[in-house]
């Protein structure tokens, strides 16, 4: 519990920068190519989360930028074939 | 995980790709009636408090031809790759238009989808919701784009150069019926046949949201038994954080749910 309350202003800010992207990506529906442009940012923001947040807590490694990477692109992938798909 | 990610970009390729070969398994084309457009259009404009938009046959024989056309040069967009305007095709149908208006959609599977996609862009809210626009026309048509099959709705407004002028006795007389009515009800000159779709299964990006909605669920599910294991065992290891990984999954599985079909411009 401790350590959970240890990382809760980095998780709450996490959480914000996927609720922001979430209205961003229902605000503008119509708009398909900015929808790719607010998931990009949202995994890059996801990705630079993971590498401040690690260096804070002195546990970054380049294993752990992997990590982050490969689940940003995952998303990236699953969202943009998603939205662009017919 | 790079296996995953690997494993979904090659199953993008096999639906893009495999898709024009495998068209009765992948290809879709949806059922929509132009006359359900012309209804929540005006439903729309009922709304909003303006006089509904009546139908032309005219009007709608331009807006097929325009989509006819967009597959002919295989292209998506207002102008034609040969700089043809959509006005052209107004002018070409026999309508002398004072205002044209006109609004593009595709691969949506029903009429709402594609006039709720209007209305969320302030754009085309704005050709939908115009005053100036006494007639409508709507063209939906069915072929090939780019090597994806698809529906194209192409909706045409208008109004008659004869429309704006000064009400001349024997003019008045001829353009009584096309006047709009106050009825909230539109006034439908001429008729429309709704084309069939040619076939209709389980569309591309529904087969998308499937597999990647799959992928996601499990993934969410490894995380949390793994966060679990973890936690009850309280073991140290070099890796990323469980909750953010689970967050980001969890935003990408709300957007899949909530993703629909279709683009407008």
């Amino acid at each position: 519990m401790k350590k959970f309350a240890n990382h809760l202003p980095h998780s709450v800010t996490l959480v914000g920068i996927f609720v922001v992207a979430l209205i961003g990506f229902f605000s503008f529906s119509y708009d398909k190519d900015f929808q790719a442009a607010i998931t990009i940012a949202a995994a890059n923001g996801y990705v630079s989360w993971g590498i401040v947040h690690h260096a804070i807590h002195k546990d970054l490694y380049l294993e752990t930028v992997v990590e982050y990477l490969v689940y940003a692109a995952l998303g990236v992938v699953i969202v943009l074939s998603t939205i662009f798909r017919s | 995980m790079s296996v995953v990610v690997f494993a979904l970009v090659i199953f993008q390729a096999v639906v893009q790709f495999g898709g024009s070969s495998y068209s009765k398994v992948l290809g879709y084309a949806a059922n929509i009636s132009p006359d359900e457009v012309v209804r929540l259009t005006n439903e729309k404009r009922a709304e909003a408090g303006l006089s509904p938009v009546v139908y032309n046959a005219t009007l709608a024989q331009g807006a097929v031809a325009k989509g006819n056309d967009m597959f002919n040069k295989d292209y998506w967009a207002h102008a034609a790759p040969d700089g043809t305007q959509p006005w052209a095709f107004f002018v070409s149908a026999g309508y002398r238009y004072k205002y044209a208006g006109e609004n593009l959609a595709r691969d949506f599977s029903d009429a709402g989808s594609a006039v709720n996609a209007w209305m969320a862009s302030p754009s085309h809210r704005e050709n939908m919701l115009s005053p100036k626009y006494k007639e409508i026309g709507i063209g939906v048509v069915d072929g090939n784009l780019a090597g994806v099959d698809t529906t194209i709705i192409v909706q045409f407004f208008g109004t008659k150069i004869a429309d704006t002028l000064p009400v001349q006795p024997v003019a008045a007389a001829e353009t009584t019926n096309e006047k709009p009515t106050p009825s909230a009800i539109p006034t439908v000159i001429g008729s429309v046949e709704t084309p069939a779709p040619k076939y209709s299964s389980i569309s591309p990006m529904d087969l998308t949201k499937i597999v990647s909605l799959a992928v996601v669920l499990v993934l969410l599910v490894v995380l949390v038994v793994d966060y679990a294991i973890i936690t009850r065992k309280n073991l140290k290891r070099i890796g990323g954080r469980p909750f953010a990984h689970i967050a980001f999954l969890g935003m990408i599985t709300v957007i899949l749910l909530v993703a629909k079909a279709g683009k407008i411009i």
